[in-house]
Protein backbone atom coordinates (compact mmCIF):
# COMPACT_ATOMS: atom_id res chain seq x y z
CA UNK A 1 0.00 0.00 0.00
CA UNK A 2 1.24 3.43 -0.77
CA UNK A 3 0.57 6.75 0.80
CA UNK A 4 -2.36 7.07 3.19
CA UNK A 5 -5.05 9.53 2.20
CA UNK A 6 -6.63 11.85 4.79
CA UNK A 7 -10.04 10.26 4.21
CA UNK A 8 -11.57 8.98 7.43
CA UNK A 9 -14.88 7.17 7.97
CA UNK A 10 -16.05 9.71 10.56
CA UNK A 11 -19.53 10.08 9.15
CA UNK A 12 -19.94 6.30 9.31
CA UNK A 13 -18.85 6.38 12.97
CA UNK A 14 -21.33 9.12 13.82
CA UNK A 15 -24.19 7.37 12.01
CA UNK A 16 -23.30 4.08 13.68
CA UNK A 17 -23.30 5.62 17.16
CA UNK A 18 -26.65 7.30 16.44
CA UNK A 19 -28.25 4.10 15.14
CA UNK A 20 -26.82 2.09 18.03
CA UNK A 21 -28.30 4.52 20.54
CA UNK A 22 -31.71 4.34 18.85
CA UNK A 23 -31.61 0.54 18.66
CA UNK A 24 -30.44 0.12 22.26
CA UNK A 25 -33.09 2.47 23.61
CA UNK A 26 -35.92 0.76 21.73
CA UNK A 27 -34.77 -2.79 22.39
CA UNK A 28 -34.20 -2.09 26.08
CA UNK A 29 -37.80 -0.86 26.23
CA UNK A 30 -39.13 -4.07 24.68
CA UNK A 31 -36.90 -6.36 26.77
CA UNK A 32 -37.93 -4.57 29.95
CA UNK A 33 -41.61 -5.04 29.24
CA UNK A 34 -41.49 -8.56 27.83
CA UNK A 35 -38.90 -10.15 30.06
CA UNK A 36 -39.64 -8.19 33.25
CA UNK A 37 -36.05 -7.05 33.65
CA UNK A 38 -34.82 -4.05 35.59
CA UNK A 39 -34.26 -0.79 33.73
CA UNK A 40 -30.47 -0.85 34.00
CA UNK A 41 -30.18 -4.53 33.22
CA UNK A 42 -32.33 -4.34 30.10
CA UNK A 43 -30.23 -1.43 28.78
CA UNK A 44 -27.08 -3.44 29.42
CA UNK A 45 -28.42 -6.53 27.65
CA UNK A 46 -29.67 -4.49 24.70
CA UNK A 47 -26.31 -2.71 24.43
CA UNK A 48 -24.36 -5.97 24.54
CA UNK A 49 -26.42 -7.80 21.90
CA UNK A 50 -26.50 -4.79 19.55
CA UNK A 51 -22.76 -4.28 19.87
CA UNK A 52 -22.28 -7.98 19.16
CA UNK A 53 -24.48 -7.75 16.07
CA UNK A 54 -22.64 -4.73 14.62
CA UNK A 55 -19.23 -6.27 15.36
CA UNK A 56 -20.22 -9.51 13.60
CA UNK A 57 -21.63 -7.42 10.75
CA UNK A 58 -18.43 -5.41 10.35
CA UNK A 59 -16.23 -8.49 10.40
CA UNK A 60 -18.49 -10.19 7.86
CA UNK A 61 -18.36 -7.11 5.60
CA UNK A 62 -14.59 -6.79 5.89
CA UNK A 63 -14.15 -10.49 5.16
CA UNK A 64 -16.61 -10.72 2.25
CA UNK A 65 -16.02 -7.37 0.51
CA UNK A 66 -12.68 -8.31 -1.15
CA UNK A 67 -14.17 -11.58 -2.44
CA UNK A 68 -17.36 -10.39 -4.09
CA UNK A 69 -17.83 -9.95 -7.80
CA UNK A 70 -16.08 -6.84 -9.22
CA UNK A 71 -19.32 -5.29 -10.51
CA UNK A 72 -20.94 -5.58 -7.08
CA UNK A 73 -17.76 -4.32 -5.44
CA UNK A 74 -17.90 -1.28 -7.70
CA UNK A 75 -21.46 -0.65 -6.52
CA UNK A 76 -20.36 -0.98 -2.87
CA UNK A 77 -17.49 1.47 -3.39
CA UNK A 78 -19.82 3.84 -5.18
CA UNK A 79 -22.35 3.68 -2.35
CA UNK A 80 -19.74 4.19 0.37
CA UNK A 81 -17.78 6.99 -1.29
CA UNK A 82 -20.41 8.79 -3.37
CA UNK A 83 -23.77 7.75 -1.91
CA UNK A 84 -25.08 6.61 -5.28
CA UNK A 85 -25.15 3.51 -7.42
CA UNK A 86 -23.20 3.54 -10.64
CA UNK A 87 -24.63 2.72 -14.00
CA UNK A 88 -23.09 -0.66 -14.71
CA UNK A 89 -24.73 -3.86 -15.91
CA UNK A 90 -25.64 -4.80 -12.35
CA UNK A 91 -27.72 -1.68 -11.76
CA UNK A 92 -31.14 -3.18 -12.69
CA UNK A 93 -30.65 -6.01 -10.17
CA UNK A 94 -29.43 -3.77 -7.33
CA UNK A 95 -32.91 -3.34 -5.88
CA UNK A 96 -33.29 -7.10 -5.48
CA UNK A 97 -29.76 -7.51 -4.17
CA UNK A 98 -30.33 -4.84 -1.49
CA UNK A 99 -33.68 -6.36 -0.54
CA UNK A 100 -32.23 -9.87 -0.20
CA UNK A 101 -29.20 -8.56 1.70
CA UNK A 102 -31.47 -6.60 4.04
CA UNK A 103 -33.70 -9.60 4.75
CA UNK A 104 -30.65 -11.81 5.26
CA UNK A 105 -29.20 -9.22 7.63
CA UNK A 106 -32.46 -9.14 9.60
CA UNK A 107 -32.61 -12.89 10.17
CA UNK A 108 -28.88 -13.31 10.82
CA UNK A 109 -29.08 -10.43 13.31
CA UNK A 110 -32.04 -12.12 14.97
CA UNK A 111 -30.11 -15.38 15.37
CA UNK A 112 -27.05 -13.52 16.68
CA UNK A 113 -29.16 -11.63 19.20
CA UNK A 114 -31.00 -14.76 20.38
CA UNK A 115 -27.81 -16.76 20.83
CA UNK A 116 -25.85 -13.77 22.12
CA UNK A 117 -28.42 -12.86 24.74
CA UNK A 118 -28.64 -16.48 25.89
CA UNK A 119 -24.86 -16.78 26.19
CA UNK A 120 -24.62 -13.40 27.93
CA UNK A 121 -27.30 -14.35 30.45
CA UNK A 122 -25.58 -17.67 31.05
CA UNK A 123 -22.24 -15.88 31.54
CA UNK A 124 -23.76 -13.44 33.99
CA UNK A 125 -25.75 -16.19 35.67
CA UNK A 126 -29.25 -14.80 35.13
CA UNK A 127 -30.37 -17.44 32.63
CA UNK A 128 -33.63 -18.52 34.22
CA UNK A 129 -35.00 -20.82 31.55
CA UNK A 130 -35.35 -24.32 32.95
CA UNK A 131 -32.98 -26.83 31.40
CA UNK A 132 -34.44 -28.79 28.53
CA UNK A 133 -36.09 -31.74 30.31
CA UNK A 134 -35.00 -35.19 29.14
CA UNK A 135 -37.63 -37.13 30.95
CA UNK A 136 -40.82 -35.31 31.43
CA UNK A 137 -42.35 -35.60 34.81
CA UNK A 138 -45.88 -36.82 35.15
CA UNK A 139 -47.08 -33.27 35.68
CA UNK A 140 -45.18 -32.02 32.62
CA UNK A 141 -46.70 -34.71 30.45
CA UNK A 142 -50.08 -33.75 31.75
CA UNK A 143 -49.59 -30.06 31.04
CA UNK A 144 -48.25 -30.84 27.59
CA UNK A 145 -51.24 -32.91 26.69
CA UNK A 146 -53.47 -30.20 28.04
CA UNK A 147 -51.93 -27.09 26.47
CA UNK A 148 -49.73 -28.58 23.75
CA UNK A 149 -46.50 -27.12 25.15
CA UNK A 150 -44.06 -27.84 27.93
CA UNK A 151 -42.99 -25.17 30.38
CA UNK A 152 -39.60 -25.08 28.69
CA UNK A 153 -41.11 -24.51 25.27
CA UNK A 154 -43.35 -21.80 26.58
CA UNK A 155 -40.52 -19.91 28.28
CA UNK A 156 -38.24 -20.34 25.26
CA UNK A 157 -40.86 -19.05 22.85
CA UNK A 158 -41.59 -16.05 25.08
CA UNK A 159 -37.88 -15.25 25.10
CA UNK A 160 -37.68 -15.63 21.31
CA UNK A 161 -40.75 -13.46 20.78
CA UNK A 162 -39.30 -10.72 22.99
CA UNK A 163 -36.03 -10.70 21.01
CA UNK A 164 -37.90 -10.86 17.68
CA UNK A 165 -40.06 -7.88 18.61
CA UNK A 166 -37.04 -5.92 19.82
CA UNK A 167 -35.14 -6.69 16.62
CA UNK A 168 -38.07 -5.83 14.37
CA UNK A 169 -38.64 -2.54 16.19
CA UNK A 170 -35.02 -1.42 15.96
CA UNK A 171 -34.71 -2.44 12.29
CA UNK A 172 -37.88 -0.53 11.44
CA UNK A 173 -36.70 2.56 13.28
CA UNK A 174 -33.31 2.56 11.55
CA UNK A 175 -34.92 1.91 8.15
CA UNK A 176 -37.24 4.84 8.80
CA UNK A 177 -34.26 7.06 9.64
CA UNK A 178 -32.46 5.98 6.46
CA UNK A 179 -35.54 6.65 4.33
CA UNK A 180 -35.98 10.05 5.99
CA UNK A 181 -32.35 10.88 5.30
CA UNK A 182 -32.57 10.08 1.59
CA UNK A 183 -35.93 11.87 1.35
CA UNK A 184 -34.53 15.03 2.97
CA UNK A 185 -31.35 14.95 0.86
CA UNK A 186 -33.40 14.56 -2.31
CA UNK A 187 -35.78 17.38 -1.46
CA UNK A 188 -32.85 19.68 -0.73
CA UNK A 189 -31.08 18.86 -3.98
CA UNK B 1 14.60 31.38 31.07
CA UNK B 2 17.34 29.44 32.82
CA UNK B 3 15.21 29.37 35.95
CA UNK B 4 12.35 27.79 34.04
CA UNK B 5 14.75 25.23 32.59
CA UNK B 6 16.17 24.46 36.01
CA UNK B 7 12.69 24.15 37.39
CA UNK B 8 11.69 21.76 34.63
CA UNK B 9 14.81 19.65 35.09
CA UNK B 10 14.26 19.39 38.83
CA UNK B 11 10.62 18.45 38.22
CA UNK B 12 11.64 15.71 35.77
CA UNK B 13 14.28 14.53 38.27
CA UNK B 14 11.76 14.20 41.05
CA UNK B 15 9.39 12.47 38.62
CA UNK B 16 11.85 9.85 37.42
CA UNK B 17 13.73 9.29 40.68
CA UNK B 18 12.45 5.97 42.00
CA UNK B 19 10.77 6.36 45.39
CA UNK B 20 11.61 2.73 46.13
CA UNK B 21 13.36 -0.15 44.39
CA UNK B 22 10.08 -1.58 43.18
CA UNK B 23 8.56 1.26 41.17
CA UNK B 24 7.83 2.21 37.61
CA UNK B 25 10.63 4.76 37.63
CA UNK B 26 13.11 1.90 38.12
CA UNK B 27 11.75 0.24 35.00
CA UNK B 28 12.00 3.50 33.07
CA UNK B 29 15.63 3.94 34.10
CA UNK B 30 16.35 0.30 33.22
CA UNK B 31 14.81 0.92 29.83
CA UNK B 32 16.95 4.02 29.29
CA UNK B 33 20.01 2.07 30.42
CA UNK B 34 19.28 -0.81 28.02
CA UNK B 35 18.71 1.65 25.22
CA UNK B 36 22.00 3.38 25.96
CA UNK B 37 23.80 0.03 26.01
CA UNK B 38 22.13 -0.94 22.73
CA UNK B 39 23.29 2.35 21.19
CA UNK B 40 26.86 1.74 22.41
CA UNK B 41 26.76 -1.85 21.13
CA UNK B 42 25.47 -0.61 17.80
CA UNK B 43 28.22 2.00 17.45
CA UNK B 44 30.97 -0.42 18.48
CA UNK B 45 29.74 -2.92 15.86
CA UNK B 46 28.81 -5.64 18.29
CA UNK B 47 27.03 -8.79 17.11
CA UNK B 48 23.51 -8.04 15.83
CA UNK B 49 22.13 -10.44 18.44
CA UNK B 50 23.44 -8.25 21.27
CA UNK B 51 21.89 -5.13 19.81
CA UNK B 52 18.54 -6.86 19.24
CA UNK B 53 18.57 -8.32 22.74
CA UNK B 54 19.39 -5.01 24.40
CA UNK B 55 16.85 -3.02 22.38
CA UNK B 56 14.18 -5.66 23.06
CA UNK B 57 14.86 -5.33 26.77
CA UNK B 58 14.68 -1.57 26.43
CA UNK B 59 11.22 -1.85 24.84
CA UNK B 60 10.10 -4.39 27.40
CA UNK B 61 11.10 -2.20 30.34
CA UNK B 62 9.57 0.86 28.69
CA UNK B 63 6.26 -0.99 28.21
CA UNK B 64 6.24 -2.19 31.81
CA UNK B 65 7.21 1.27 33.08
CA UNK B 66 4.39 2.94 31.14
CA UNK B 67 1.86 0.31 32.19
CA UNK B 68 2.88 0.59 35.83
CA UNK B 69 3.15 4.37 35.82
CA UNK B 70 -0.25 4.80 34.17
CA UNK B 71 -1.86 2.36 36.60
CA UNK B 72 -0.65 4.55 39.46
CA UNK B 73 -1.41 7.87 37.76
CA UNK B 74 -4.32 7.20 35.38
CA UNK B 75 -4.89 9.58 32.51
CA UNK B 76 -8.56 10.41 32.46
CA UNK B 77 -10.80 12.17 30.00
CA UNK B 78 -14.03 12.83 31.80
CA UNK B 79 -14.79 9.63 33.69
CA UNK B 80 -13.02 7.46 31.16
CA UNK B 81 -9.50 6.26 31.85
CA UNK B 82 -7.51 6.05 28.63
CA UNK B 83 -4.38 4.57 30.21
CA UNK B 84 -4.98 1.05 28.80
CA UNK B 85 -5.06 2.45 25.27
CA UNK B 86 -1.77 4.30 25.81
CA UNK B 87 -0.09 1.17 27.18
CA UNK B 88 -1.61 -0.91 24.38
CA UNK B 89 -0.29 1.57 21.80
CA UNK B 90 3.24 1.21 23.18
CA UNK B 91 2.86 -2.57 23.21
CA UNK B 92 1.60 -2.69 19.64
CA UNK B 93 4.52 -0.55 18.47
CA UNK B 94 6.83 -2.98 20.26
CA UNK B 95 5.10 -6.11 18.95
CA UNK B 96 4.40 -5.15 15.34
CA UNK B 97 7.02 -2.46 14.55
CA UNK B 98 4.57 -0.66 12.27
CA UNK B 99 7.04 1.06 9.96
CA UNK B 100 5.33 -0.24 6.82
CA UNK B 101 1.69 0.38 5.95
CA UNK B 102 0.73 -3.33 6.16
CA UNK B 103 2.23 -3.63 9.63
CA UNK B 104 0.61 -0.33 10.64
CA UNK B 105 -2.74 -1.78 9.59
CA UNK B 106 -2.17 -4.87 11.72
CA UNK B 107 -0.94 -2.87 14.71
CA UNK B 108 -3.84 -0.37 14.56
CA UNK B 109 -6.38 -3.16 14.13
CA UNK B 110 -5.07 -5.06 17.16
CA UNK B 111 -4.61 -1.98 19.34
CA UNK B 112 -8.13 -1.82 20.90
CA UNK B 113 -8.13 -5.59 21.46
CA UNK B 114 -4.75 -5.42 23.22
CA UNK B 115 -6.13 -2.61 25.39
CA UNK B 116 -9.10 -4.80 26.34
CA UNK B 117 -6.81 -7.68 27.24
CA UNK B 118 -4.75 -5.33 29.44
CA UNK B 119 -7.89 -4.27 31.29
CA UNK B 120 -9.23 -7.81 31.53
CA UNK B 121 -6.10 -9.63 32.75
CA UNK B 122 -6.10 -8.28 36.34
CA UNK B 123 -9.73 -9.39 36.71
CA UNK B 124 -8.92 -13.01 35.94
CA UNK B 125 -6.19 -13.42 38.55
CA UNK B 126 -6.10 -12.84 42.26
CA UNK B 127 -3.05 -11.68 44.19
CA UNK B 128 -1.62 -15.20 44.30
CA UNK B 129 -1.70 -15.27 40.49
CA UNK B 130 -4.30 -18.03 40.59
CA UNK B 131 -6.88 -18.28 37.86
CA UNK B 132 -10.34 -17.17 38.88
CA UNK B 133 -13.47 -16.10 37.12
CA UNK B 134 -14.48 -12.50 37.82
CA UNK B 135 -17.79 -11.72 39.47
CA UNK B 136 -20.88 -11.74 37.22
CA UNK B 137 -21.31 -7.96 36.99
CA UNK B 138 -17.62 -7.54 36.15
CA UNK B 139 -17.96 -10.28 33.52
CA UNK B 140 -20.78 -8.34 31.92
CA UNK B 141 -18.77 -5.12 31.93
CA UNK B 142 -15.79 -6.89 30.38
CA UNK B 143 -17.96 -8.36 27.63
CA UNK B 144 -19.34 -4.93 26.73
CA UNK B 145 -15.84 -3.44 26.89
CA UNK B 146 -14.55 -6.13 24.54
CA UNK B 147 -17.39 -5.52 22.10
CA UNK B 148 -16.85 -1.74 22.13
CA UNK B 149 -13.16 -2.26 21.43
CA UNK B 150 -13.92 -4.74 18.64
CA UNK B 151 -16.16 -2.05 17.14
CA UNK B 152 -13.24 0.42 17.33
CA UNK B 153 -11.09 -2.21 15.59
CA UNK B 154 -13.70 -2.57 12.86
CA UNK B 155 -13.74 1.17 12.24
CA UNK B 156 -9.96 1.23 12.01
CA UNK B 157 -9.97 -1.71 9.58
CA UNK B 158 -12.72 -0.04 7.55
CA UNK B 159 -10.46 3.01 7.25
CA UNK B 160 -7.70 0.80 5.89
CA UNK B 161 -10.11 -0.90 3.51
CA UNK B 162 -10.99 2.50 2.06
CA UNK B 163 -7.26 3.19 1.67
CA UNK B 164 -7.02 -0.11 -0.24
CA UNK B 165 -9.71 1.12 -2.62
CA UNK B 166 -7.77 4.34 -3.25
CA UNK B 167 -4.69 2.23 -3.77
CA UNK B 168 -6.35 -0.10 -6.28
CA UNK B 169 -8.30 2.60 -8.08
CA UNK B 170 -6.28 5.84 -7.81
CA UNK B 171 -8.73 7.76 -10.01
CA UNK B 172 -11.17 7.71 -7.06
CA UNK B 173 -8.87 10.14 -5.25
CA UNK B 174 -9.69 12.87 -7.77
CA UNK B 175 -13.40 12.59 -6.99
CA UNK B 176 -15.52 14.79 -4.79
CA UNK B 177 -16.39 12.89 -1.61
CA UNK B 178 -18.79 15.45 -0.09
CA UNK B 179 -21.88 13.35 -0.80
CA UNK B 180 -20.63 10.31 1.07
CA UNK B 181 -22.52 9.15 4.13
CA UNK B 182 -19.47 7.23 5.33
CA UNK B 183 -16.27 9.17 4.83
CA UNK B 184 -15.01 12.69 5.36
CA UNK B 185 -11.99 14.09 3.58
CA UNK B 186 -9.66 16.30 5.58
CA UNK B 187 -7.80 18.96 3.69
CA UNK B 188 -9.52 21.27 1.25
CA UNK B 189 -9.02 19.60 -2.10
CA UNK B 190 -7.99 16.29 -3.54
CA UNK B 191 -4.34 15.83 -4.32
CA UNK B 192 -4.93 12.88 -6.59
CA UNK B 193 -5.55 13.12 -10.29
CA UNK B 194 -7.48 10.89 -12.60
CA UNK B 195 -5.42 8.24 -14.29
CA UNK B 196 -6.92 9.33 -17.62
CA UNK B 197 -3.86 11.42 -18.53
CA UNK B 198 -1.49 8.48 -18.13
CA UNK B 199 -3.88 6.24 -20.03
CA UNK B 200 -4.34 8.66 -22.93
CA UNK B 201 -0.63 9.41 -23.13
CA UNK B 202 0.15 5.74 -23.54
CA UNK B 203 -2.74 5.31 -25.98
CA UNK B 204 -1.44 8.23 -28.04
CA UNK B 205 2.06 6.75 -28.02
CA UNK B 206 0.59 3.48 -29.25
CA UNK B 207 -1.32 5.33 -31.97
CA UNK B 208 1.83 7.13 -33.08
CA UNK B 209 3.69 3.83 -33.16
CA UNK B 210 1.04 2.25 -35.36
CA UNK B 211 0.39 5.10 -37.80
CA UNK B 212 3.35 7.43 -37.87
CA UNK B 213 5.24 6.98 -41.14
CA UNK B 214 2.71 4.44 -42.32
CA UNK B 215 1.65 4.74 -45.96
CA UNK B 216 -1.40 6.95 -46.34
CA UNK B 217 -3.79 4.29 -47.83
CA UNK B 218 -3.13 2.05 -44.87
CA UNK B 219 -3.97 4.91 -42.55
CA UNK B 220 -7.28 5.45 -44.29
CA UNK B 221 -8.10 1.75 -44.06
CA UNK B 222 -7.17 1.90 -40.39
CA UNK B 223 -9.55 4.80 -39.86
CA UNK B 224 -12.38 3.10 -41.78
CA UNK B 225 -12.03 0.09 -39.54
CA UNK B 226 -11.87 2.30 -36.48
CA UNK B 227 -13.50 0.05 -33.88
CA UNK B 228 -11.05 -2.80 -34.40
CA UNK B 229 -8.16 -0.39 -34.72
CA UNK B 230 -8.95 1.27 -31.41
CA UNK B 231 -9.08 -2.04 -29.58
CA UNK B 232 -5.56 -2.75 -30.82
CA UNK B 233 -4.54 0.63 -29.38
CA UNK B 234 -6.38 -0.15 -26.14
CA UNK B 235 -4.48 -3.37 -25.62
CA UNK B 236 -1.28 -1.37 -25.38
CA UNK B 237 -2.30 1.14 -22.73
CA UNK B 238 -0.52 1.42 -19.42
CA UNK B 239 -1.96 2.41 -16.05
CA UNK B 240 -0.35 2.91 -12.68
CA UNK B 241 -2.39 0.07 -11.25
CA UNK B 242 -3.59 -2.96 -13.14
CA UNK B 243 -6.77 -3.32 -11.12
CA UNK B 244 -8.13 -0.02 -12.40
CA UNK B 245 -8.02 -1.29 -15.99
CA UNK B 246 -11.54 -2.78 -15.66
CA UNK B 247 -12.98 0.69 -15.10
CA UNK B 248 -11.61 2.23 -18.30
CA UNK B 249 -12.70 1.67 -21.85
CA UNK B 250 -11.09 3.37 -24.81
CA UNK B 251 -13.00 4.36 -27.90
CA UNK B 252 -13.03 7.07 -30.50
CA UNK B 253 -15.83 8.86 -32.31
CA UNK B 254 -15.71 9.03 -36.12
CA UNK B 255 -12.70 11.01 -37.30
CA UNK B 256 -13.31 14.48 -38.65
CA UNK B 257 -11.69 15.79 -41.80
CA UNK B 258 -9.40 18.74 -41.34
CA UNK B 259 -7.62 20.34 -44.31
CA UNK B 260 -6.24 17.31 -46.09
CA UNK B 261 -5.99 14.97 -43.12
CA UNK B 262 -8.07 13.74 -40.20
CA UNK B 263 -8.59 14.66 -36.61
CA UNK B 264 -9.26 11.78 -34.24
CA UNK B 265 -10.37 12.05 -30.62
CA UNK B 266 -9.15 9.35 -28.28
CA UNK B 267 -11.75 8.99 -25.60
CA UNK B 268 -11.20 7.25 -22.25
CA UNK B 269 -14.53 6.32 -20.66
CA UNK B 270 -14.63 5.95 -16.88
CA UNK B 271 -16.99 3.11 -16.00
CA UNK B 272 -16.20 2.93 -12.30
CA UNK B 273 -17.70 4.62 -9.24
CA UNK B 274 -17.90 8.37 -9.57
CA UNK B 275 -19.57 11.33 -7.93
CA UNK B 276 -20.62 12.68 -11.34
CA UNK B 277 -24.15 11.60 -11.97
CA UNK B 278 -23.79 10.16 -15.46
CA UNK B 279 -20.09 9.48 -15.40
CA UNK B 280 -17.45 11.21 -17.45
CA UNK B 281 -14.92 10.68 -20.20
CA UNK B 282 -11.60 12.28 -21.03
CA UNK B 283 -10.55 13.17 -24.54
CA UNK B 284 -7.27 13.76 -26.30
CA UNK B 285 -7.09 15.14 -29.82
CA UNK B 286 -4.71 13.66 -32.37
CA UNK B 287 -4.22 14.96 -35.91
CA UNK B 288 -3.15 12.71 -38.76
CA UNK B 289 -1.79 14.54 -41.79
CA UNK B 290 -0.28 13.19 -44.98
CA UNK B 291 3.32 14.08 -45.60
CA UNK B 292 5.19 13.61 -48.80
CA UNK B 293 7.73 10.81 -48.48
CA UNK B 294 11.32 11.97 -48.30
CA UNK B 295 13.80 9.67 -49.88
CA UNK B 296 17.06 9.26 -48.06
CA UNK B 297 18.87 7.53 -50.85
CA UNK B 298 21.17 10.32 -51.84
CA UNK B 299 22.77 13.26 -50.16
CA UNK B 300 20.09 15.65 -51.35
CA UNK B 301 16.61 15.00 -50.02
CA UNK B 302 14.01 15.25 -52.71
CA UNK B 303 10.29 15.26 -52.13
CA UNK B 304 8.77 12.79 -54.54
CA UNK B 305 5.26 12.40 -55.77
CA UNK B 306 4.93 8.78 -54.62
CA UNK B 307 2.50 7.73 -51.86
CA UNK B 308 2.68 10.08 -48.89
CA UNK B 309 3.09 8.79 -45.33
CA UNK B 310 1.14 9.82 -42.27
CA UNK B 311 2.34 12.21 -39.64
CA UNK B 312 0.60 11.84 -36.29
CA UNK B 313 0.69 14.57 -33.68
CA UNK B 314 -1.26 14.42 -30.42
CA UNK B 315 -2.13 17.35 -28.23
CA UNK B 316 -0.56 17.39 -24.78
CA UNK B 317 -3.65 18.57 -22.98
CA UNK B 318 -6.73 16.47 -22.30
CA UNK B 319 -10.31 17.52 -21.78
CA UNK B 320 -12.62 16.03 -19.19
CA UNK B 321 -16.28 15.94 -20.20
CA UNK B 322 -19.14 15.10 -17.88
CA UNK B 323 -21.69 12.94 -19.61
CA UNK B 324 -25.23 14.16 -20.02
CA UNK B 325 -28.14 11.75 -19.97
CA UNK B 326 -28.55 11.75 -23.77
CA UNK B 327 -24.91 11.65 -24.67
CA UNK B 328 -24.40 10.81 -28.29
CA UNK B 329 -22.39 7.73 -27.46
CA UNK B 330 -24.82 6.53 -24.84
CA UNK B 331 -23.59 4.44 -21.97
CA UNK B 332 -20.94 1.99 -23.06
CA UNK B 333 -21.20 -1.54 -21.85
CA UNK B 334 -18.69 -2.91 -19.42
Amino acid sequence: MGELEPVFPFKAVIFQILFLLVAIALEAMVLRQKMRLGYRQSVRYAAAVNLLAVVVGWFAFLAIEPLIEPRLQAQVISYVLFDNLINNTLKPQMGWIILVAGLGAFFITLIIKLKGLELLMRAVGTWKLPAKPKDLSRQERYSRSRTGTTRYQEAASQFAIAVLQANALSFSAILLLLVLRSYILRSVA
Amino acid sequence: MIDILKDAISKIRTLITPPSYLSWQTCLLLSLFSWLMAAIAESSEAAPFTVVLLSTFSWLFLTIAIWWGLTENPVEIGYLSISPWITAAVMCVFLFRPWTTERLQLAMGCWPVVATILVAIPNFFNWGLDWKLPKPHIRQELIVLLLVNLLLSSWIMFYFRIQHWFDDYPSLMAENLDNSAFVYRFGNDSNGTSQADILLTSAAASLVKQLDNAPWPRVERWLLNLDNSISSVASGIILNTISERVFWSLDAPRPQSVSNGYQIKLRANWLGPTAKENGYYVEKVCTILPRPLKQRTGNEEQPTTSTPVAQVTCADETKEVERTVNAETGVPST
